[in-house]
């Protein structure tokens, strides 16, 4: 039987050359910037020195450069951890989009040990605790889900997007109630306004000059190192693979998934609480906007990066330049505020998507002598 | 006598809260319904929304018409649903990744053209067929009925277009062969293909309509907000993540989805209005102000949370939900 072939056919791919792949990744970022660029000049905003603002994060010329740098890294910290950790989960082909819960129930968790343990033990055994209390918390909270998706397959999506926001409603009765037992709230203040840390619970930095580097950085790229090795040398990582592929592989080659997945929720949601801790104990307090939208942030960085722990650090340091360098930026025009961030990063995520396209697919277009097409 | 008048207006403002602010909930609902029984999970209706509501109203005020203010929201809107059936029916990308940057992008989006406009900004009293069209209607007799009237018959125009829109999605999803076969793509779309419906046609009109519906949803919203833009929150202010869990809660049903709206806009009514409840009803309902508002806001979502689990929990298979929602077809790999 003859049958027409289509007009245009797509065809997977796995041929396409690397260095070509990294090309055309920056070529889509690129198009990206250039389309802000336009819509930046549609505004009578001049995108040079909109843009030069932003990628230097407004430290040129600037006496007090060390704050940005420092501010960069404030926000840079988490959003590597939970970008790290949402892969883990994404190779899993696990829809872990509750990072934005978790990390609320890490900052809580931590925020309620540094509260009330004060400055009586020292500072050591403070950070560590916190940082235990908010990786197990915040573990639990993701374990939960991955349970009832093990147990009774409910869908983790929706469930993880339901979470988010009851954490961020919970988070914000603690910020705006005022009553004797909230330890959460400053005494102090008349209007409801959260507490500031004890020293205690303060996070190191190792003062070089003027800038204090904060030592979560240097965890956060060990961290780095650390799951990239987890997920492309050991055991677990290969489970999380194979049961990304296929859990009837996974299954037949006698993994216990229902483990795997619980296992991995489990780590995926603890680091990110470790970032909630990062975060508040460097910002020394909770607040209502804690994540910074980490946990959506997080999610473009994990697929720009092909939840690649490398890419993921080159990505998120990328997002971070963006988002920090929008905040800074948005200080200067006064038609701007700091969501072009979120504009910019939209359109790259939509042009380096149709570049992936390319290198995973080819469009192959229908010869005009007419043949028999053979079934495979 | 005075006290008894108060606390039944106290009762008919409520309800008739209830209906106008979140009716939004339904346009978003019915939109997200259409799209998910073509098996595509967009998470961008937040985003979707915005988009509809600053193009929308903008153009709106531009013109002086309200039905060219419903186009421009429905062809914004519909552009974010092309862009998000192009990416993910076409480009094969992530859904999840996609919907979600598209509510990312589409609020981001929201802001840099309300920001850049400036004092520029459209007041909508200074544009009389706006502010006329999101006027209560008078409906002779009907509207004059004590409490209902006000609650059910003097609604602004697009309270009722929502509801109709959900009542025909409802009619075409179970009773019209295309809403048939737009199922069947949702269940199994291997099976669908081989039955020869034209599977990446329907995913787009379908994803697009739905689009389009929320994005008159987003329209709505700037037009009861009174046009008014703050650099500080969205119209859409979340509803588009509600109208997320309202599609679970009304299980895939846009008749159940009017149901649901209610509830859910029970609570966010409480939310806002529980204070002015408790002084008009001391005595019962008197500790509606010792419940944060907080609480109000999480309910929708811990519902929705309970409900997906004790779903999921009931041995047969949720009939309502989409076999094949948040998973791309593609055919070589059937």
């Amino acid at each position: 039987m003859k049958t027409k072939q289509p007009f245009v056919r797509i065809v997977r791919r796995t041929d396409f050359p690397l260095w070509a792949m990294i090309i055309i990744n920056i070529a889509a970022v690129l198009v990206a910037v250039g389309i802000g660029a336009i819509l930046l000049a549609a505004i009578k905003v001049d995108p040079f020195v909109y843009y030069k603002d932003m990628f230097t994060i407004g430290t040129i010329d600037n006496r007090f450069a060390y704050k940005n740098f420092e501010g960069l890294i404030e926000f840079f910290v988490p959003l590597l951890i939970t970008s790290l950790a949402l892969a883990l989960t994404f190779k899993m082909k696990f829809w872990n989009i509750g990072g934005e819960g978790q990390f609320i129930m890490g900052a809580i968790s931590s925020a309620t040990v540094a509260l009330l343990l004060g400055n009586s033990l020292p500072s050591w055994l403070t950070l560590i605790m916190m940082a235990v209390c908010g990786a197990v918390s915040a573990g639990i909270y993701g374990l939960v889900v991955a349970f009832f998706k093990v147990k009774w397959g409910t869908n983790e999506t929706l469930m993880t997007l339901m979470l988010n926001y009851i954490a961020l409603y919970a988070l914000k009765y603690f910020g705006e109630t005022q009553a004797g037992w909230n330890f959460f709230l400053s005494g102090e203040s008349v209007r409801p306004v959260f507490a500031t840390f004890p020293e205690s619970a303060w996070m190191y930095t190792i003062k070089i000059g003027k800038f204090s580097l904060n030592i979560t950085l240097v965890i956060a790229i060990l961290l780095c190192a650390l799951i990239y090795i987890y997920m492309k040398k050991t055991k677990h990582g290969y489970e999380i693979s194979v049961v990304g592929d296929s859990q009837s592989t996974a299954k037949y080659a006698g993994m216990k998934v229902g483990r795997i997945v619980m296992r991995t929720m489990f780590l995926s949601a603890a680091l990110i609480g470790l970032a909630g801790t990062f975060y508040v104990s460097t910002a020394h307090s909770l607040s209502t906007s804690v994540t910074n939208n980490v946990g959506w942030t997080g999610i473009i960085v994990a697929w720009l990066s092909r939840l690649n722990p490398v890419m993921i650090l080159v990505t998120s340091l990328l997002i971070s330049v963006l988002r920090v360098g929008c905040q800074t930026a948005a200080t200067n025009f006064p038609v701007i505020d700091s969501n072009f961030a979120d504009l910019l990063q939209g359109i790259i995520l939509f042009t380096v998507l149709m570049a992936d396209f390319l290198t995973r697919f080819k469009i192959v277009f229908r010869k005009n002598t007419e043949k028999e097409v053979e079934d495979k | 006598m005075n006290i008894q008048i108060d606390a039944l207006n106290t009762v008919t403002m409520f309800l008739f809260n209830i209906i106008v602010y979140n009716i939004v909930l339904l346009y978003g609902t019915v939109g997200e319904i259409i799209t998910e029984k073509s098996g595509s999970l967009n998470l961008g209706v937040e985003g979707t929304m915005a988009v509809g509501a600053i193009f929308g109203y903008l153009m709106g005020c531009y013109t002086n018409s309200m039905m060219i203010g419903i186009l421009f929201s429905i062809i914004s809107a519909g552009l974010c649903g092309l862009l998000f059936a192009f990416l993910t029916v076409t480009l094969q990308a992530n859904q999840n990744v996609t919907g979600l940057t598209i509510s990312t992008f589409g609020v981001g989006l929201y802001f840099f053209v309300g920001k850049g406009l400036g004092d520029n900004f459209p007041a909508m009293s200074d544009y009389s067929a706006i502010s006329e069209g999101a006027n209560p209607i008078y409906i002779p007799f009907l509207s004059d009925i004590p409490v209902i009237g006000k609650v059910i018959f003097s609604q602004n125009i697009l309270v009722y277009v929502g509801v109709a829109i959900a009542i025909l999605a409802w009619v075409y999803l179970k009773y019209t062969k295309p809403g048939l076969k737009l199922r069947a793509i949702g269940e199994n779309p291997a099976a669908a293909d081989s039955m020869g419906v034209n599977i990446t046609l329907y995913k787009y009109i379908h994803i697009i309509i739905g689009s389009a519906i929320m994005g008159i949803g987003g329209y709505y919203m700037g037009l009861v907000l009174r046009g008014s833009f703050e650099g500080s929150s969205c119209w859409t202010d979340g509803y588009g993540w509600i109208a997320i869990a309202l599609v679970i809660f009304a299980s895939w049903s846009p008749a159940k989805a009017i149901l649901g709206t209610i509830i859910f806009g029970f609570f966010n009514t409480l939310q806002s209005r529980s204070g002015s409840l408790a002084q008009a009803f001391p005595d019962f309902l008197g500790w509606l102000k010792d419940i944060p508002a907080q609480f109000y806001s999480a309910l929708p979502f811990l519902i929705t949370a309970i409900v997906l689990v004790a779903e999921s929990m009931r041995k047969r298979k949720n009939k309502n939900e989409p076999s094949a929602v948040g998973i791309n077809y593609y055919r070589e790999d059937r």
